[in-house]
């Protein structure tokens, strides 16, 4: 319906933005208002387009199949018929509207940053940036955000008023505990029946078998899936020098940590929980980005964008009927 | 080393602080937030060699602070030797008292009590010096200190205990009370020899008995220093009953002999039997009879009768665990037939005349029945009349030989009461007592006279004597008469009218007496005769008169009887209940060897006079005395093993209080500890400000 005017590769005439043209993280978290955030990030940016992975019956022409009986007569290309003596139905690509769906980790963990801000708001921000850029699309943006349950959840719609209660319910504090996907993506997989772009933003700081099994459900379920990692830079590299108490905002556990001696088994323990969610992914066909919270957004809508004209390419998914 | 306030010591645990302080800074406590520590190992952390160093002389300065207040606080002092009590080292003395009354015949409580004695007497060093005394109703020397210390000191006790050994308890009362002050007065009479050598304690072996009589201590002021030891015997068996001959004060003739003596059966407070049985013992015929006493209570009941006959019996208790007090001895009084004499025409059916109300002024009592014989005021007298008669009642004038007569039984030693009915007895009167013409005057007719003045120092109105009797204003005299009593040689007015006429006079003749009443008690002259004071002051005239003996009943062991009333005409002799005779020296009346419960026979008298004696009815009370009722009437008894021991921790803790208080170390150590303290503040301080400019 509101399909996009203009489609586009590349961000840029170039296909490539240098990193001094981006906005600097610190600059935009500033900016207090979520809303305004997204959109200074989108704004710095082009309308992306992407193709649909829908086919329907609309406007551009795929192929042809044998008619076989149960299927609508209407479709039939008479045409064809006449010149073959054989029934075909003409199939066409069907340009639809995106339906995207961003799953948002509120977890007790994402309320750590050691930058200023927390991967929470980071996380919030990146939520924000694709619901603002697909709303501009034209795309129905829907939201669910949790923690070890469902916190707040609103179906994918595009309506007049629907991006200023996305931008709340997103603006809402992280207040749960614990990560735990197992129940958010089975409500998520009864919830959308249609196939839609899951877009899971999360730390993913839970123990890796449970994570593999619940992203094998949300795959398993039709639905194409792309996972945001965000992480501290202070968790990727661990720089602390003091030997203090550790406290841990989920399980409110004490731990005495000296740093020195602890870096290279934490960092080796990250790395394998970290390959084993990559892996894992690869293996279900999850588009992975591993973002730090002080990375630029817009590499992440790049990186959105890029991974959606990938996966556009790569759809051979076709269904008969819209 | 010894220290008054030890406890104080655990107070150099506290150097454990600063140790747990140090350690505790070794610590952290800075905490850093972080998502996850799914990926993070617990780390120990790690210790430099050189922070130990650096903390530990500031720690052992700390530590040695906390020591030195510790080791002050509890006051420490070089122990001394205690200087010994200078009593301590001489010997004690000692007074055995060991009870012989009646209730320690009981059960085993003599062998017990022999025991507890060779124990005590044994336990004595050859310092010490002892005395053993036994008691009862009397308290008597068995071995004094001089027999003690003169003996060889590896044998005093074993004799002591030999010659405790001999004796067996006797039958008397416990005079507890005065035994206690025996014993302490020896102690006194020794100090007043200056034998004092040390500490004086007196040991009681007793049964300690309900009934043992503290009557003496109640107002003694016990002596300082000594203390009682009380070493009681218990009787396994505790019921006990006792009887006891409850001798009648009553004169009533209905209540004879065929009725039987009144006994009181009492039973121990501690006894565990209510019934008992009383038997008659030598009396055929009469069944027991069954008494129920609770614990604690006594009951009155009229035994069987003894019968006319009977000189003296016994009665028995059965039904208790002790037979000591269970036999009472009675010898019941026989009337005594008292003659009196009654000179005067008066009719005993009369009720205007005289002898109307003597003859019923005079009652047939179970001690005495009077006889009132009257003859007319002219009948010739016999003589076996005036030896039967003690007292003689002349109202009228009397005849030449009756005057005689009585002249005879005056001298004799008789009592003559002269009623002044008619001015004409006077001249009788002043002939009977030699004074011739005596003549009297009727008394002037106004309104009526009452008793003025009564001489209550007499015999005569003695009895009257209490302010509850001595009211004789209620008796109106209506008529009296006037005696010239100047000319009466001796006479003594006993009572006056409120004219001061005399009303009775009392004039001594050779061995007897006249008395004289200048009025009647017939209701023409007075009310005399219907007054309460009648009867008691006519029995009174008939006891000054001799004629009321003192009766023989029952006397208890150990009791002085006195034999006088018996007026005995030689030496007596007494037959005691064990068949031994007692010879009395000639003129001696008092037998005080009543020794033995029974009946004692005086059998140099015809007909042989008889007396009982019972146990002491408080022997009966059998139930042990509470030991704090001898502290309460001022008795220091000896404070139990724990006591003393306390006694000795309080004069340590006071020694060692005094030595503590003359060293005051802890001064010292408080001095050192605030100059360590101060050590630290600067060793504290200036290592600070060396760790503040190496941080630059």
């Amino acid at each position: 319906m509101n399909a996009p005017t203009a489609r586009f590769e590349t961000a840029s005439p170039s296909g490539r933005r240098t990193a001094g043209s981006l906005i600097d993280p610190q600059t935009l978290m500033s900016i207090k208002n979520l809303e305004l955030r997204a959109r200074v990030v989108v704004e710095g940016f082009w309308h992306g387009m992407h193709r649909s992975p829908y086919h329907g019956f609309s406007v551009e022409f795929t192929e042809y199949r044998q008619y076989s009986p149960g299927d609508d007569p209407r479709y039939l290309d008479w045409r064809l018929y006449a010149r073959t003596d054989r029934y075909f139905i003409k199939k066409f690509e069907d340009e639809t509207n995106l339906r995207c769906c961003l799953l948002v980790d509120n977890s007790r963990s994402m309320t750590y940053g050691s930058l200023g801000w927390t991967k929470a708001q980071y996380a919030n921000t990146l939520a924000a940036t694709l619901a603002y850029f697909l709303y501009l699309q034209g795309d129905a943006v829907g939201l669910l955000t949790f923690d070890e349950r469902i916190r707040e959840y609103l179906p994918a719609r595009h309506r007049t008023g629907h991006l200023r209660h996305l931008m709340l319910r997103l603006e809402q504090p992280a207040g749960g505990k614990a990560t735990d996907l197992a129940a958010p993506l089975k409500r998520i997989i009864e919830t959308v029946k249609k196939r839609a772009l899951m877009v899971l933003i999360s730390d993913l700081l839970a123990p890796i078998e449970t994570l593999e099994k619940n992203l094998t459900a949300l795959t398993a379920s039709g639905h194409d899936v792309l996972l945001f990692h965000i992480l501290d830079p202070a968790e990727l590299g661990f720089h602390f020098e003091k030997a203090v108490m550790f406290h841990d905002v989920e399980s409110e556990r004490l731990l005495f940590i000296d740093p020195a001696t602890a870096r290279k088994e934490y960092l080796k323990k990250l790395n394998v929980h970290n390959a084993a969610i990559q892996t894992a992914c690869q293996k279900l066909g999850i588009g992975y980005r591993r973002f730090a919270t002080d990375r630029p957004l817009e590499l992440a809508l790049f990186d959105f964008l890029r991974e959606r004209m990938q996966r556009g390419k790569r759809t051979v998914k076709v269904r008969p009927y819209a | 080393m010894s220290f008054l306030a030890p406890l104080f010591l655990f107070g150099a645990l506290a150097v454990a602080l600063p140790i747990v302080v140090h350690l505790i800074r070794r610590t952290s406590k800075e905490k850093m937030t972080f998502s996850s520590l799914m990926f993070l190992q617990p780390a120990p952390p790690r210790v430099t060699r050189r922070n130990r160093l650096e903390n530990i002389f500031l720690l052992f300065l700390r530590c040695l602070v906390l020591g030195l207040l510790s080791l002050g606080f509890a006051r420490p002092f070089f122990q001394k030797p205690m200087v010994p009590d200078p009593q301590s080292g001489a010997g004690k003395k000692i007074v055995l008292l060991v009870d012989t009354s009646a209730s320690m015949r009981r059960q085993n409580l003599w062998s017990l009590a022999l025991a507890k004695a060779e124990e005590v007497l044994g336990k004595t060093s050859p310092a010490d010096q002892a005395a053993v005394f036994t008691f009862d109703r009397q308290t008597r020397s068995l071995v004094s200190f001089e027999q003690w210390s003169s003996g060889n000191a590896g044998e005093r006790a074993a004799l002591a205990a030999k010659h405790l050994a001999e004796l067996k308890p006797g039958w008397a009362a416990t005079h507890l009370g005065s035994a206690l002050i025996t014993a302490a007065e020896t102690f006194a009479d020794a100090d007043k020899q200056g034998q004092n050598i040390g500490a004086r304690r007196i040991v009681l072996i007793t049964d300690l008995q309900e009934g043992a009589r503290l009557d003496g201590l109640q107002g003694y002021d016990w002596p300082r220093g000594i203390e009682v030891d009380v070493e009681p015997v218990k009787a396994a068996r505790p019921t006990n009953a006792g009887l006891q001959w409850v001798v009648d004060a009553d004169d009533s003739a209905q209540a004879g002999a065929e009725s039987g003596p009144r006994v009181r059966v009492v039973n121990a407070s501690n006894s565990r039997r209510e019934q008992f049985r009383i038997n008659l013992d030598g009396v055929a015929g009469v069944t027991p009879l069954d008494v129920y006493v609770p614990p604690g209570q006594s009951r009155i009941i009229q035994a069987p009768g003894l019968g006319t006959n009977a000189q003296g019996e016994r009665l028995t208790l059965t039904g208790d665990d002790d037979e000591f007090d269970n036999t009472i001895y009675l010898v019941l009084p026989k009337p005594e037939q008292i003659n009196v004499l009654f000179l005067g025409d008066d009719s005993e059916q009369d009720p205007t005349r005289l002898l109307y109300y003597l003859k019923r002024a005079f009652q047939q009592t179970r001690r005495q029945i009077v006889r009132m014989n009257a003859r007319p005021a002219d009948a010739p007298l016999a003589p076996a009349e005036l030896a039967g008669a003690r007292l003689l009642i002349a109202a009228d004038v009397l005849s030449d030989s009756q005057l005689q007569a009585a002249q005879k039984f005056v001298a004799e030693g008789g009592a003559v009461l002269f009623v002044l009915k008619n001015v004409g007895v006077a001249q009788s009167i002043g002939r009977l007592v030699g004074a011739d013409n005596l003549t009297a005057t009727e008394a002037p007719a106004s309104g009526y006279a009452m008793f003025g003045q009564i001489d209550f120092e007499h015999p005569l109105f003695a009895p009257f004597a209490d302010p509850r009797f001595s009211d004789f204003t209620k008796i109106h005299f209506w008529k009296h008469r006037q005696l010239q009593t100047d000319r009466l040689s001796g006479a003594r007015i006993l009572a006056r009218f409120d004219n001061a006429d005399a009303a009775l006079l009392e004039i001594p003749k050779d061995k007897g007496r006249v008395f004289v009443l200048t009025s009647g008690w017939q209701p023409a002259d007075s009310q005399l005769a219907l007054s309460s004071k009648f009867v008691p002051l006519l029995y009174s005239m008939l006891e000054l008169s001799g004629d009321l003996k003192a009766q023989l009943a029952q006397y208890h062991v150990g009791d002085e009887v006195n034999l006088g009333s018996l007026r005995p005409a030689g030496p007596l002799m007494v037959r005691k209940p064990d068949g031994s005779e007692v010879n009395l020296p000639a003129g001696e009346t008092r037998f005080s060897q009543t020794d033995l419960p029974g009946i004692y026979a005086i059998t140099s008298l015809q007909p042989a006079g008889r007396f009982a004696v019972n146990l002491d009815a408080a022997e009966s009370r059998t139930a042990p005395l509470p030991v704090e009722e001898l502290m309460r009437i001022g008795v220091p008894l000896k404070a139990p093993e724990v006591e003393l021991r306390k006694q000795a921790d309080q004069k340590r803790r006071l020694h060692n209080a005094e030595l503590e208080n003359q060293q005051k170390l802890w001064r010292w150590l408080i001095v050192v500890a605030l100059v360590v303290l101060l050590m630290e503040t600067c060793l504290a301080g200036w290592l600070t400000r060396r760790t503040t400019l190496a941080r630059g």
